[in-house]
């Protein structure tokens, strides 16, 4: 077969996600144009008055999109962190285990909540952070007074954070502990035989050898700089915490659905995707140039 | 790995599995909480009294759930919805990975679809336009439009693809050299030996098709169309958001926090992913391994 | 190859969506159907009438038997036989944010199914000025029946006023008890008879109840003195939300002379807002005192729930109007029969009640331009057979399935029935007497058969113990009529204080959601000690900055109309 016949097959191949892509994706797209207008549900999108830039004016001079964009940033970062090194200290420990049943029943387990919707962790962390929780129930056992977690604009963020991370270490520790497997034994017993002790073949083999997996989860969690995790903060949140956790994507839908401003809510959002857009292309291209590195 | 008996070593080790054993605590922690709190006592629950063990006993939400139509009637939807919507978004991720996973060389146009793939996973108009989207297919409250609201993770493409390039080159060419076409090459070469990351990203998709409650509740025009963690998340976590309770609604929301009952059907709706997911867990190390990494 | 691929998959595709995008076809006029009857307020229409409505559902009811649905019950059935009009739910929701949310995506995607009811005005004004809704003015005035006349006239105008936008009625407005905006205290008065304690007047005497309350443990060691608001609600009522606050501050600020979350006639043709004032900063701080001094609940503001602490009677004292006890702590009974709450007023230093009141009612059923007559002559029609009828239903099948259900009911009601039912108690009038089909109090008839069997004598202090419990339901509404509606029936209230406005300016269309979340982020973290005072300050020069004085200037000028 010619080099032709064969890329025709390639692009029938890629008919059906395309199709996809096109009417689930790209269409609904043109929705964008809702940002510069003052939209008008009875007048549709295609003849509301335009009015450039005038909703993302307005949307600087808000109070609100300044904190919001810092929770954003704040948390999806921390997660970015947390969610890299976590999974991978995690993994490191793990690979040291050296009953493989031991390693099979944590694994099992610490996978387990990454299963479950933000709609049932959000009701159990509501239970155990709570005002009669078990977090509360300890304090008090050891003479503390009880603390509001959640309504406690100061920790919200962490909380935030550290819930994600608990939820999330095992599953995302997954990809290190697979790249783990294909480090090939021989390099630990050569390593052994010349005397480098568990931490240095860890240091000197270990870390090199799943590096490129570290980079490339980094790399694609750039383009979530600022999701800070729609799900989670909404089903957790408070009006007492706003000031710290209110996020982009929660604000946004509150925008939208609650106050019926949706000019505003897809100029916030439209914003929201260009800069991650410019983020991603910045890093596709840094790994490219400095790891000699192809995401995609 | 090395196996040196040094009293540090020894420490670590017995430190290490400690550790461990108090993460495996913290991560099966949610399921057994759920599990107490609706087997325990109605005002022990209500009051938040139950903590690590369950006060009293009675499996009567239980019974309950059972003669609730709508619930079993959501969790056929979300049957339905986590099967085919699996099958579909694998196929299309198979279908894309594959040309994606050929050079610039071999398939000039890759690095356009990859872009517009990438675009399209950053880019969205909202919700108010993707909501007019659907309506206009006429896939208002109905169920394809949660399967194919699934569509294709942009993420998935990339892994599969990416395990793709790691087959080696020799298989294809042979392949090839004996006349078999991409289709062939595709599924009588490449999927058989990527069996683990496909059930890996079959095990993603169920598992986004399970959960994803946000697509039901405003997809869907009526209770006996949601997917079951819409159903969940309307009986536990939807309240009105103004002070302006009229008597009536008061009247709803004292009976929506009935712990016991929530929490039966929360454990319910874990299950299936419990039950499923660890006979898939054991492609995952093998799985995901080489579609992350590329050598 | 490539080069012609491309375009043919792209064309394919789009040509596939223009295909789905041009399929909506337009609503083709119907011709009127003749109404006979002789009223036509209650007329039945010749030819069935298809009416499409969404429609909000509780997602717990059992009420419904098997096999009805929200579009096919005996509330659709009796549609159906008395006025051949037909329902068709074109969508339903759960009650609460689900609601509202699929309201948005409907007023968003400009298709309103017939009729629809929203429970805030802000949804009814968008879809007004967005050019969604019908001018009902002229039919409403042919096809209103007379009770529905009485109401609306009850209301002084207000009720068409709401109603309305630019002069014309597009809507259907809800008409609710006066009584819902009045707030009272409610306390646990077998706590202190237990405790040997008066009951508290003013501010003071609640700070040292409380005190006592929570110091003797009386609930054990969870005890809460005084109830807040929930994650969901607020510390007090707005000029937005004028009613039904329960578990809010609202008396304790009347009584220090504040009201906040109103727009104030000062007198001199100035208005002000009521929260930047100098006398809400001073509520907040005693609220603030209390807080600390661990006599208000320290997980307010973060529950799900404001009658969770107070059904599992861990609560003596809370704030609400006539219905929070009895309908709306319902559970407190069933986990302890001998909860006496009982309803009081916050006096002020100088002895007197001063409180603020509601807007006639919050929810609006809204009527699509897209509706043939016909169907706005069935939706007025509906409206008038559920006041007339809402009593006589055989309500095992929960009321609220009645499509587009929108109470209107005479803004005295309450006080009226109250002192009615005391009559019937004492035997001065017979329930037969109340037998009267055009009454705009249209729930008198049924209770005054009931309340013979719920309340026994002696009638002139009634606490729990004179109540049966024996029909649940019966007994929530007693309780909260004859001890709920207690002080608004019987004290005299020293100033009534009405906001200028209740509905939103232009300007408050786009800024106001980001100063009410500023007012109540300050406020709540006031009262908790996460913010000093001082914070107030900053919020109130903030609010004014950021268009709070531009809204000033608008709601200024609706006064001099």
């Amino acid at each position: 077969m010619n080099k032709n016949g064969i890329q025709k097959h390639y692009y029938l191949m890629l008919v059906p996600g395309m199709i996809w892509i096109i009417m689930f994706s790209i269409v609904p797209m043109f929705g964008i144009v809702m940002a510069f207008e003052n939209f008008n549900p009875g007048l549709g999108m295609f003849h509301s008055q335009w009015v450039g830039l005038e909703n993302f004016k307005y949307l600087f001079q808000l109070n609100d999109s300044k904190s919001v964009l810092i929770n954003t940033l704040i948390i999806a970062v921390g997660k970015m962190v947390l969610n890299l090194l976590v999974p991978l200290v995690f993994a490191l420990l793990l690979n040291e285990i050296i009953s493989i049943r031991y390693k099979k029943f944590v694994q099992t387990f610490v996978y387990l909540p990454h299963f479950l919707s933000w709609v049932i962790m959000a009701t159990i962390v509501l239970g155990i952070f709570g005002y009669s929780g078990v977090i509360n129930t300890f304090i008090q056992m050891f003479g503390g007074h009880p603390r509001l977690f959640m309504a406690e604009p100061g920790i919200f963020r962490q909380l935030i954070i550290g819930t994600d991370v608990w939820k999330e270490f095992g599953y995302n520790a997954v990809i290190f502990l697979a790249a783990l497997t294909t480090i090939n034994p021989s390099l630990y017993e050569a390593a052994g035989i010349d005397g480098a002790g568990r931490w240095k073949s860890t240091l000197h083999i270990t870390l090199p050898a799943i590096a490129t997996t570290v980079v490339l989860l980094g790399v694609l969690s750039l383009g979530n700089v600022l999701n800070a995790g729609f799900d989670q903060v909404y089903n957790l949140y408070n009006p007492i915490v706003y000031s710290t956790g209110d996020i982009l994507d929660t604000w946004v839908y509150r925008l939208g659905l609650q106050n019926l401003q949706y000019s505003l809510a897809t100029a916030a959002g439209l914003l929201k995707s260009v800069v991650s857009f410019v983020l991603i292309v910045i890093s596709y291209s840094l790994s490219y140039k400095f790891a000699d590195y192809t995401v995609f | 790995m090395i196996r040196n008996k040094t009293l540090g070593s020894r420490v670590f080790d017995i430190g290490n599995i400690i550790l461990l054993g108090i993460l495996v605590i913290f991560c099966f922690y949610p399921i057994w909480y759920t599990l107490c709190v609706s087997i325990s006592n109605k005002a022990a629950a209500n009051a938040g009294l139950v903590t690590f063990y369950p006060i009293g006993f009675s499996i009567e939400p239980y019974k309950e759930i059972l003669g609730d139509k709508l619930f079993l009637n959501s969790f056929w939807i979300s049957t339905q919805r986590t099967v085919i919507g699996t099958i579909f978004s694998l196929l299309i991720t198979v279908l894309m990975a594959y040309p994606l996973s050929r050079s610039n060389r071999e398939f000039k146009a890759r690095n356009i679809f990859m872009w517009i793939l990438v675009f399209c996973m950053l880019f969205n108009g909202g919700l108010i336009p993707w909501y007019l989207t659907i309506q206009r297919y006429h896939l208002i409250n109905n169920i394809w439009a949660l399967i194919l609201g699934g569509g294709v993770p942009v993420f998935n493409v990339i892994l599969v693809m990416n395990f793709f390039r790691n087959v080696p080159r020799d298989i294809e060419e042979a392949a090839a050299i004996d006349g078999a076409g991409p289709w062939r090459i595709l599924f009588q070469i490449f999927i058989p030996v990527s069996i683990p990351v496909l059930a890996t990203i079959a095990l993603f998709i169920s598992v986004y098709h399970w959960n994803e409650f946000f697509n039901g509740l405003v997809l869907m025009n009526t209770a006996d169309k949601y997917p079951l963690t819409t159903y969940i998340q309307q009986l536990v976590v939807n309240i009105p958001t103004g002070s302006n309770l009229t008597p009536d609604q008061y009247k709803k929301l004292s009976l929506l926090s009935n712990r016991t009952l929530n929490a039966a059907k929360v454990f319910i709706a874990m299950l299936p992913m419990l039950i499923v997911y660890p006979f898939l867990q054991k492609y995952f190390v093998t799985g995901i391994m080489i579609g992350s990494v590329k050598e | 190859m490539r080069k012609k691929i491309l375009p043919i998959l792209l064309t394919v595709t789009l040509a596939l969506s223009m295909m789905a995008c041009s399929s909506n076809t337009a609503k083709v006029k119907t011709t009127d159907t003749k109404i006979t009857g002789a009223d036509i307020a209650f007329g039945k229409f010749e030819k069935p009438v298809d009416v499409h409505i969404g429609m909000s559902v509780d997602p717990t009811d059992k009420t419904l038997p098997a096999g009805d649905k929200a579009g096919s019950n005996q509330y659709t059935k009796y549609l159906k036989d008395n006025y051949n009009i037909n329902i068709i739910v074109d969508w339903t929701a759960g009650s609460g944010n689900d609601y509202n949310q699929k309201v948005s995506l409907a007023i968003a995607s400009g298709k309103l199914p017939d009729g629809l009811v929203v429970n805030d005005r802000t949804y009814m004004t968008k879809a007004a000025s967005s050019g969604l809704l019908y001018d009902i003015s002229s039919l409403f005035k042919q096809y209103q029946s007379a009770q529905v006349k009485l109401i609306m006239a009850s209301t002084e105008g207000r009720a068409l006023e709401n109603a309305s936008y630019n002069g014309k009625m597009v809507s259907l407005p809800n008409i609710t008890a006066e009584a819902d905006g009045v707030h009272e205290m409610w306390i646990r008065k077998d706590w202190l008879d237990k405790l040997k304690l008066p009951v508290p007047k003013t501010i003071s005497d609640i700070e040292k109840t409380a005190k006592a309350f929570v110091d003797n443990k009386v609930a054990g060691k969870t005890t809460i003195g005084i109830a807040g608001p929930s994650k969901n609600t607020f510390a007090y009522c707005t000029f937005l939300n004028s009613s039904n606050n329960m578990g809010g501050f609202d008396p304790i600020f009347s009584a220090m002379g504040a009201t906040p979350g109103y727009w104030l006639d000062n007198g001199d043709g100035t208005v002000s807002y009521g929260t930047i004032s100098d006398t809400t900063r001073k509520s907040l701080e005693t609220l603030a005192k209390l807080y600390k001094e661990g006599l208000i609940d320290p997980e307010m503001g973060t529950r799900d729930n404001v009658g969770d602490p107070i059904n599992a009677n861990q609560v003596g004292i809370f704030f609400g109007p006539w219905w929070n006890g009895g309908y709306g702590n319902g559970d407190s009974f069933k986990n302890d029969p001998k909860a006496n709450w009982q309803a009081y007023p916050v006096y002020n230093d100088n002895g007197q009640w001063d409180t603020h009141m509601k807007t006639t009612g919050s929810s609006y059923t809204m009527i699509s331009k897209n509706a043939t007559p016909d169907v706005v002559k069935a939706i007025l029609i509906m409206n008038n057979a559920l006041v007339r009828d809402e009593a006589k239903f055989d309500v095992s099948v929960a009321i609220g399935w009645y499509p587009l259900r929108n109470v209107m009911a005479a803004s005295n009601e309450v006080e009226y029935e109250r002192v009615e039912l005391l009559k019937v108690l004492k035997g001065e009038t017979k329930p037969e007497d109340y037998n009267k089909a055009d009454s705009m109090y249209k729930l008198m008839y049924t209770d005054a058969t009931k309340i013979a069997n719920v309340i026994k004598a002696p009638f002139d202090d009634l606490n729990v113990s004179n109540f049966s419990t024996a029909n649940f339901g019966d007994f929530q509404r007693m309780y909260s009529m004859m001890i709920g509606d207690r002080p608004f029936a019987t004290l005299p209230i020293n100033k009534k204080i009405y906001s200028v406005t209740y509905s939103q300016t232009a300007t408050m269309e786009q800024k106001w959601a980001n100063l009410k979340k500023m007012e109540d982020e300050t406020v709540l973290k006031i009262i908790v000690g996460t913010s000093p005072i001082s914070s107030f300050d900053q919020f109130v020069k903030d609010w004014k900055a950021q268009g709070g004085d531009q809204i000033t200037a608008e709601v200024q000028k609706l006064l001099k109309k």
